[in-house]
């Protein structure tokens, strides 16, 4: 998906002037948000399960060298295919030239926001390939030409007559009144397809480096077609995924589960170690696991930002934001929208063109409260607030030029000491006279440009310690 | 294509500061010797068998509420009565059944034979060649794809979460449980765990003993979907109506 993040006023002005929007966004809070609560009221020991699953997470990212080689040396021993893929483009490639090498048709695939970063659809398109998604609110998004609103439900902005209205447009299918009527055709459209599909795409919920096992979560079943029906088994999973040993699995399916919709468990937990063993009755022949970094090794290297991989993408942080819940899904113009897409949105595209999203957040600390891997939100929003005002530009520091490294090097001597301080604005002053208008900057020059199109800069002025010594 | 995994490696331990491969100080049971793997997996079925009573209460409790038709039965008689009447309720046609031992001990062929209801077995002959496996494994598929209503046994069931864990291997396809539109799911006594946790204790052991199956089920109630207007639908894709049989 191509990161369409500068827009991000234009996009929530949109959704705050749509009523339908409106109106099917409050299902966030009416469905969602108290579903957990309630759940996790139901859960005894929630708040210590929380504790542990930030430990273990903690312990994982600090270490995940060690179990990602952990994790893919027990995948292949169990018979699987690894794919270390540094960004989109190389996971792209690498399954769209595995499914034309084995003459792949027909895709079916489950719900993957990671496959959303890499454009998968377009690029199997491309290929000659059909990919088809399953998961119902996946495959009205898909019908619809559309991105998903959501990370646990990407059609959530529809309502019933717009899914009518797409349904018939799309597959000639007769008006239908209800919700069951439509899931229906669905369920009809989408078996045929089950049965023909070569190959099978899910995401991975988490990866058990002990075992080199995927754990998937579904209510549909559409996941269990897709791991069972196809030749060829893809899980395509982002590298933070990996949680040490089957151990943790109770815990953190508890928190992603009843955090994400309230249930206190999906209707379908599955997991998959490699590909079907000889004497299976059924199962692919062939499991491949696609580990993807395209940009996450940037928040790892952040020690600011490391802990927002701790994230199990359960999306309580989305149903409790006050600011999503009114400007939607789409405004934030990435995959991940919400307060944690504030945060690692700009980081994995790019700050420069992202930097309203972490403005996009009242600070109230709700999406940290609801946060079962307590992630604090506020204060990684805040400390990327100081980055865009720095001027500081993801994706690397190496992008950043080689005149603004220095002068923010020079900014920083400057403030180390007073001597410095003294010497830094004095210089400044002078500097500055061409620019000056009624004691105010106008127009900094590159790279402080990113200061002055919507608001003027303080003049450098003689400082107070100077004027009171006369 | 070049396998980037040494670069993409390189650059985690970059961002993590350092340059050589972490060995991380044992944590959350990773590094736990085979022999406590092997105690608390005894643990776990010694509890399950002394609380087996207790275990199956719960579960039919938490099973109603996940959305299952849980019915309690003392015998095997019982229980092919039940399922009898279940798949006559439904008028169906055809089941397909995994080849777990509870459904043998059921001796279904001859009820189901006299109500008109065909029923087949979703496993592959002992004696097949590689070419007649191929064959039978297309029409296990089939089977699958046209049956009314899919039966098993199961390999656990959770009391916490009213589940019941199926683990395909040999006798047990991937497809029974969920292709046909009814699923009906026979728990014995003793299978019940208390909770996630237990399942996947278990599953460390069968891990280390070399034994861990390629794939694992745990389903709770009937295929669900709130993707429209947050309504619930049941059905989609997977069973819309699920039974569970307790037995003993
Ligand atoms: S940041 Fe926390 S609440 Fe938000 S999606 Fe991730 S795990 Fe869930």
């Amino acid at each position: 998906m191509r990161p369409d993040t500068k827009n991000f006023k234009r996009g929530a002005a949109k959704a705050l002037g749509n009523e339908r929007i409106q109106a099917n966004l409050l299902g966030l809070y009416n469905g969602f948000d108290r579903a957990r609560l309630a759940a996790a009221d139901g859960t005894p020991d929630w708040e210590l399960m929380r504790e542990q699953a930030r430990a273990i997470k903690a312990h994982t990212i600090d270490n995940l060298d060690y179990y990602l080689e952990l994790a893919a040396s027990n995948v292949e021993k169990a018979g699987g295919t690894v794919f270390f893929a540094k960004d989109a483009d190389a996971a792209a490639g690498y399954v769209t030239d595995l499914a034309l090498a084995r003459g792949v048709k027909l895709v079916i695939k489950g719900k993957s926001m990671v496959s959303e970063e890499m454009s998968l659809n377009e690029r199997l398109t491309d290929a000659g390939i059909e990919p088809v998604e399953t998961d119902l609110g996946e495959y009205i998004i898909q019908l619809a030409g559309e991105t998903p609103y959501h990370i646990i439900a990407p059609a959530i902005h529809k309502s019933r007559e717009e899914v009518t209205d797409l349904f018939e447009a799309k597959l000639n299918s007769p008006r239908y009144e209800e919700i069951t009527e439509l899931a229906a055709e669905a369920r009809r459209q989408l078996r045929d397809k089950f049965i023909r599909a070569d190959m099978g795409i899910t995401g991975a919920n988490f990866i058990v480096a002990e075992t080199g096992t995927v754990a998937l979560v579904t209510n549909e079943g559409n996941g269990r077609m897709c791991t069972s029906m196809p030749r060829i088994h893809v899980a395509i999973t982002g590298m933070e995924k990996i949680i040490p040993s089957m151990d943790d699995l109770g815990i953190f399916l508890r928190l992603l589960i009843r955090s994400a919709t309230g249930q206190r468990i999906s209707s379908y937990v599955t997991t998959v170690t490699g590909p079907r063993h000889a004497d299976d009755e059924d199962g692919p022949d062939e499991f491949h696991l696609v580990i993807v970094d395209n940009g996450r090794s940037r928040l790892l290297a952040d020690p600011e930002l490391r802990e927002s991989l701790y994230c199990i993408r359960c999306g309580a942080c989305l149903n409790a934001c006050p600011v999503y819940r009114k400007v939607g899904g789409h405004a934030y113009g990435w995959v991940y929208p919400g307060p944690i897409g504030a945060i690692v949105t700009p980081v994995m595209t790019n700050l420069a063109d992202a930097k309203d999203l972490p403005f996009a957040s009242s600070l109230c600390g709700a999406c940290r409260e609801a946060c079962p891997v307590k992630i604090n939100i506020p204060r990684m929003l805040l400390h990327l607030r100081k980055e865009v005002t720095e001027g500081r530009k993801y994706p690397t520091e190496r992008n950043r030029s080689v005149l603004e490294a220095l002068a923010m090097r020079l900014w920083r001597l400057s403030l180390s000491s007073p001597a410095a301080l003294s010497i830094a604005n004095s210089v400044a002053r002078v500097l500055q006279k061409p620019l000056l208008r009624k004691g105010r900057i106008r127009w900094l020059p590159p790279p402080l440009s990113g200061w002055t199109p919507s608001r003027t800069f303080p003049a450098f002025v003689r400082p107070f310690r100077q004027r009171w010594r006369g | 294509m070049a396998d980037g995994r040494e670069q993409f490696l390189r650059t985690v331990r970059q961002a993590l500061g350092r340059d050589q491969a972490a060995t991380p100080p044992p944590k959350s049971g990773e590094a736990d010797g085979e022999s406590s793997i092997r105690d608390r997996a005894s643990e776990i079925q010694r509890e399950a068998e002394d609380n087996a009573d207790a275990l199956m209460s719960r579960l039919h409790e938490a099973a109603t509420e996940a959305g299952w038709n849980v019915t309690r039965v003392a015998s095997p008689a019982e229980a092919a009565d039940h399922i009898l009447r279940v798949v006559q309720d439904l008028e169906a046609r055809s089941i397909v059944r995994s080849a777990h031992d509870v459904l043998d001990a059921l001796a279904l062929d001859e009820g189901m034979a006299r109500a008109g209801v065909s029923m087949t077995l979703a496993a592959i002959g002992d004696m097949a060649t590689e070419g007649q496996r191929q064959e039978q494994r297309a029409s296990i598929r089939e089977s699958c794809i046209s049956a009314d209503v899919g039966l098993t046994g199961v390999d656990h069931a959770i009391a916490e979460t009213g589940s019941v864990v199926l683990l395909p291997r040999r006798g047990v396809s991937r497809l029974v449980s969920l292709l046909p539109p009814v699923h009906v799911a026979v728990v014995r006594r003793g299978q019940v765990l208390p909770g996630l946790d237990e399942l996947f204790a278990l599953q460390r052991l069968d891990h280390i003993e070399g034994d861990l199956g390629s794939y694992l089920n745990i389903i709770t109630g009937p295929s669900r979907s709130a993707d429209i207007e947050h309504t619930l639908v049941t059905g989609v894709h997977g069973p819309g109506e699920v039974h569970m049989v307790l037995l003993g």
